[in-house]
């Protein structure tokens, strides 16, 4: 999950004195690592957008619900326009958008694409509206649409509305280590460091811990693992209204919504600092206390997302005396929920364990970026230090805008986990071991002091300390890291590795494995590669009867839809559906896929078992569908399939061992597998035609499958043949059989009756018919002999081929002709 | 009775009617009429005997240089109309050779297996040496040995899809599809010891939503070398030679810092756009291969983090080195210019074929 925030240019400006454009600030960061996904510029598009001030308004002559207003937006600039809106009062400072302006069209369908449209002079029943007055969402400031935008009366009337709305946005991915990134606060961090320029102190008044009658408010961490620190202020006479329009606007180009000063003021200090806080209404605690501790069983909450959660025990909440407040650091709950009559308010600003977070807001479906946003910065390791630094902004913040009165505040530090820092020690040396660059000790120093840390150097060795915000130093690496950052990792050159090679092992599966994907393509067949992960639904259509070829398939608990949910234990679906999806537009397929299938071992990982794949289906040729005019092409056959299998055979050396017998999901009669260790190791053969049909395929698909591993240990050393010296020669002869002996009967026992000399053995015909009557078959075959030692002579075959005759008489019943 | 003049009269006229013989039935008739058995050259030839005996040698042998000459120009005559007769053949045999050809069946290697192939050997070239791992992959070589424990916030970049046996599972050793190519830099470092240099291609998984530049399912390559004296100048000059190997030279490289639990420093390369040239504009808006940025993130890359290197052993003291690791598809979209990732899994022949 990307990590997006939206970063208001103007805030950072606030915090550090920066005088570089967007563009260059966008470019800096990006190259030190804070990645700028994107640079958003609020107010762009605003032309002839002006601030106007609502001079008058008279009700419509014709419309009770319309009204005409009369603006001013600067000097003798006087327009009238009709409205709707309910909000307008005299005096009231608003945008106004002269005719040429553009704006989004507010009743374009919410959630859509925004449109966008120009302003045109129209009538509105029967008067004429010149130019209008907008709302937020007009103008793409954000969701509201209920009213027009009233502006900060102190704008100057007359002003275009970009030079002082206008807002630069950056939209940062952040990466879990820098939890100080979070907060604008640590982005001026790092622009300070860019810049050289001194990050501005902040106006902070500091609050007095420790102050808190108990009678009050008391805080108690019962898990002080989880809840390392617990700090909180309890406020009087606060008045629950709207924030200020100017943290309004810093919220909505954050990209929160303004709800209220309590609500908006925790919000904002989270955005400044990083540090979540929450309210809590302090009439509502029972017993006036806050405690950190696990939740019991049984225990229920009605969170501020309006569920009714029942707590798993041994999550973290914040309690009162009897009941769960809410999930810590994660959701608040509703019992205790600021309402617009609060007036006494808990503040509470703590630490959490990192880990917890993460994993309890992922069980409750609460760390994505619609979930909880204080959950999503506590999972990262957020600055102990941080909880009294947001607390005394959040207490100053409310004081200035809501009139609290801070009645006193508390630091719960039960391990005195805010006073520790960790310092690093390493030597100036680990910056070239590491970068392979030296970089001058006094730069290194610079670098470091840039970024705000104290840094110690004693000879060789220096000892750094990063600023408490900063949780991701831990090792010399981390220190190193932060050098290149600042000086560039352009600095670092490019060198070429030096060093003893290592030996490189053998792999004698995947050599075969790529050896047989060249034979493939070599045999004018397409490589495929699918999805490794499949619809189990497949499973069952690989048979006539449904029963399975392959094991039970493991299965993805959480997976991305059915038809990607388990890990294919065959090939064979992939392949089906591949060639399925393609004879739609083409007459035929010759497809492989050699990829790994994953057979379940209980207890330990699959075995992940290399296979091959092959298809064979619909037309040979003609390679382009009707293209008929040099003959009308063929269908691919059960010889296709087997030449394919040859092919493979004379170049990578398979060879079979044991009984031949059916394959499974194979037409019976013909299809052959082969079996190792009890199981098939090699088939093919022609599809069984219902499985076919199931699959929308045409009967004559024919498949091979073999297993890489297995087969590969047959591949022998390369056979390369000199031609020979001598002239071959050759006898034709027919013999007539049974129908049931096989051609490879009769080749075997041909070979068995020669064992030197015979060259080749060729099939001129096979003939089954009248001349031969039912029940047999005649084999016209060619006969190559050839001798190493010389030419053969006629003596010669005669010799060998009246031995052959002999034994195909007496082996296979033959009758020679 | 002719005489050795009248031998050379005709001889002019034989040869003239040779020359002037169109088609082989002319030169035909011209054989019959002066050589044939009552052809005039053989009926001189027959009167020799009457000459008196003085006379007889020089007009005999005049008679037959007069036959040599007549049959020599009769051959060529003949193998002149002949070839006259081979050319009009020819001309009138005249193919379309715009008509479509007998094709022939190609095979191809699927994009990504070229890729997978491209990237292995440009790797061998600096003495990387391929080795494949486990898909299905135990928690622990995935995240745990890779510093990201559990509840570990980068956990959330690593969408992961979990594995259950249908067997029963086991809550102690959960099972998971790896979410890239990382764990084989434990496996191997645990199998073997420095100097260390390998590639690992292979299938990688992640629970994310399709678009054009995300899959589920999908390839990785990963590098891992490990030395006494490797740096991040080191990792630089490799990942420089592969990208120039693999794109040429022109290709623009840039290298920033990043974040990746397993390493430290990190940082990531990116190339120039190859759609954009890294303008990050089109003539139709932003540039979408890029996503208008201008630039194509390669490879996460860093030098391996100590805590990696100690837990398998290793002394950090001593031994050090680098990883890295991207996108096959992204490599495969930039040299075969394919547009969307999802693409390479439709294996639609009608792409296939031609990327």
């Amino acid at each position: 999950m990307r990590v997006l925030i939206k970063v208001p240019l103007s805030w950072v400006r606030e915090h550090v004195d920066v005088t570089a454009t967007a563009a260059e600030l966008a470019q800096a960061l990006h190259m030190s690592g804070t990645e700028v996904a994107r640079v958003e510029h609020v107010g762009d598009a605003w032309e002839q957008v002006w601030v106007g001030r609502i001079a008058a308004l008279a009700p419509h002559p014709n419309a009770d619900k319309l009204t005409l207003a009369t603006v001013e937006y600067g000097a003798g600039r006087v327009k009238t326009v009709v409205t709707g809106a309910t909000n307008l009062t005299v005096g009231a400072v608003v945008p106004y958008a002269a005719s040429g302006a553009r704006l989004r069209d507010g009743h374009a369908p919410a959630g859509g694409e925004p449109v966008w449209i120009t302003l045109e002079p129209r009538k509105l029943r029967g008067v004429q509206s010149e130019g209008m007055v907008c709302s937020a969402l007009e103008l793409g400031l954000g969701a509201d649409h209920d009213g027009i935008l009233v502006l900060d009366p102190g704008l100057p009337v007359g002003a275009p509305l970009a030079d002082v709305l206008g807002e630069t946005i950056l939209h940062l991915e952040l990466q879990p280590n820098r939890p100080d990134c979070l907060g604008v606060r640590g982005i001026a961090g790092e622009v300070s460091a860019l810049y050289r320029l001194p990050l501005r102190a902040t106006a902070l008044e500091p609050i007095s811990f420790g102050t808190l009658d108990p009678s009050l408010l008391s805080v108690r961490i019962e898990d002080a693992a989880a809840c390392p620190r617990f700090t909180a202020a309890y406020l009087e006479d606060v008045r629950i209204g709207p924030s200020p329009r100017w943290l309004q606007e810093r919220l909505t180009a954050a990209g929160m919504r303004p709800i209220d000063i309590v609500v908006d003021v925790t919000n904002y200090v989270m955005l400044e600092l990083g540090q979540p806080l929450h309210a809590y209404d302090a009439t509502k605690l029972r017993g006036r206390m806050l405690v950190a501790r696990r939740a019991q069983s049984g225990e229920t909450l009605r969170t501020l997302d309006d569920a009714e959660r029942t707590l798993d025990p041994g999550v973290l909440v914040i309690a009162d005396a009897e009941r769960p407040l809410g999930l810590a650091g994660i959701l608040g709950g509703e019992d205790s929920e600021i309402v617009p009559t609060t007036t006494t308010v808990a503040l509470e600003a703590a630490s959490f364990e990192p880990r917890g977070i993460g994993t309890t807001a992922a069980a409750l479906g609460l760390q994505s970026s619609s979930g909880s946003a204080a959950a999503r910065r506590f999972a990262w390791s957020l600055s102990t230090a941080l909880p009294p630094v947001a607390l005394a902004r959040a207490v100053g913040l409310l004081r200035e805008h809501a009139g609290a009165r801070l009645v006193g505040a508390i630091d719960v530090d039960p391990s005195g986990a805010s006073e520790r820092r960790a310092a690093v020690t390493l030597r100036f040396s680990d910056v070239l071991r590491v970068l392979g660059v030296a970089i001058p000790d006094a730069e290194i120093t610079d670098a470091l002091l840039r970024l705000g840390f104290t840094v110690l150097v004693s000879g060789e060795r220096l000892t750094v300390t990063a600023p408490a915000i900063r949780t991701d130093i831990a090792i010399a690496e981390d220190v190193v890291e932060e050098v290149a950052r600042i000086v560039g990792y352009d600095r670092i050159p490019t060198r070429s590795p030096s060093g003893t090679l290592p030996v490189h092992e053998a792999h004698p599966v995947e050599e075969f494995r790529e050896r047989a994907r060249d034979v493939l393509v070599e045999c004018g067949l397409q490589e495929i590669v699918s999805a490794s992960l499949i619809d189990p639904a497949w499973l069952a259509l690989l048979t006539a009867d449904g029963t399975p070829i392959a094991p039970s398939p493991l299965v993805v608990r959480n997976p991305t839809s059915t038809d990607r949910s388990v890990l294919r234990t065959t090939l064979r679906a992939s392949i089906l559906d591949a060639a399925r999806r393609n004879l739609k537009h083409r007459p035929g397929v010759a497809l492989f896929e050699i990829a790994p299938i994953y057979l379940p071992r209980h207890g330990q990982l699959p075995d992940e078992r290399p296979m091959c794949a092959i298809l064979l289906a619909g037309a040979a040729g003609p390679v382009i569908a009707g293209e008929t005019y040099l003959g009308a092409g063929r269908a691919f056959d059960l010889h296709d399939i087997q030449g394919v299998l040859d092919a493979l055979g004379r170049t990578l050396r398979i060879s079979g061992q044991g009984e031949p017998e059916a394959g499974p999901g194979l037409h019976p009669g013909r299809s052959r597998a082969i079996r190792s260790d009890g199981r098939i190791v090699l088939l093919f053969g022609q599809l069984d035609p219902r499985v076919a049909l199931r699959w929308d395929l045409p009967e004559n698909t024919f498949l091979m499958e073999f297993d890489v591993r297995m087969v590969h240990a047959d591949v022998g050393a390369g056979g390369a043949a000199v031609p020979p010296r001598f002239p071959e020669a050759y006898r034709d002869v027919a013999c007539v059989v049974e129908d049931k002996i096989l051609y490879g009967d009769l080749v075997r026992e041909i070979r068995a009756s020669q064992k030197s000399g015979l060259e080749q053995v060729a099939l001129l015909d096979l003939y089954r018919g009248p001349q031969v009557g039912p029940g047999k078959k005649s084999f016209a075959v060619r006969l190559t002999f050839r001798s190493a030692e010389g030419t053969l002579t006629d003596a010669d075959l005669d010799r060998a081929l009246s031995r052959i005759a002999g034994r195909l008489r007496h082996a296979l019943g033959a009758e020679i002709r | 009775m002719a005489n050795v003049t009248d031998l050379m009269i005709m001889r002019e006229q034989a040869l003239a009617a040779v020359q002037g013989a169109p088609d082989v039935a002319e030169l035909e008739a011209v054989r019959v009429r002066w050589l044939g058995r009552s052809g005039l050259l053989t009926a001189a030839l027959r009167s020799v005997a009457a000459l008196p005996i003085e006379e007889r040698r020089a007009f005999g042998a005049a008679a037959n240089q007069v036959k040599a000459d007549l049959e020599l120009a009769l051959d060529q005559g003949s193998a002149r109309v002949r070839g006259a007769a081979t050319l009009a053949q020819f001309a009138s045999e005249q193919a379309d050779l715009s008509l479509p050809p007998r094709r022939l069946r190609l095979g191809r290697l699927h994009p990504i297996s070229r890729t997978i192939r491209e990237v292995s050997r440009i790797l061998a070239t600096m003495g990387f040496e391929t080795v494949e791992g486990p898909e299905v992959e135990s928690d622990y070589y995935n995240f745990e040995a890779l510093n990201i424990p559990r509840g570990h916030p980068a956990r959330d970049k690593f969408n992961t899809l979990w594995v259950s046996d249908p067997l029963g599972d086991d809550p102690e050793r959960p099972v998971l599809l790896r979410t890239h190519t990382s764990p084989m830099q434990i496996r191997v470092m645990e199998s073997r010891r420095p100097p260390i240099r390998v590639c690992v291609p292979g299938r990688c998984y992640r629970f994310e939503a399709t678009d054009a530049t995300h899959e589920s399912v999908f390839f990785q390559y990963e590098g891992l070398a490990i030395d006494e004296q490797l740096s991040m100048a080191d990792l630089k000059g490799v990942l420089y030679s592969f990208a120039r190997q693999l794109f040429g030279g022109e290709r623009k490289v840039k290298f920033r810092p990043d974040y990746f639990p397993f390493t430290e420093p990190s940082a990531e390369i990116a190339f120039d756009c190859f759609v954009c040239n890294g303008g990050g504009r089109t003539n139709s808006g932003a540039c979408r291969t890029c996503g208008g940025s201008g630039w194509i993130e390669a490879a996460g890359c860093g030098m391996v983090h100590p805590a990696a290197l100690r837990r398998v052993g290793y002394d950090p003291e001593r031994h050090q080195g680098f990883a890295f690791g991207g996108g096959i598809e992204r490599l495969a979209m930039l040299l075969t210019g394919t547009p969307d990732i999802r693409l390479f899994q439709t294996n639609d022949l009608r792409f296939l074929e031609t990327a």
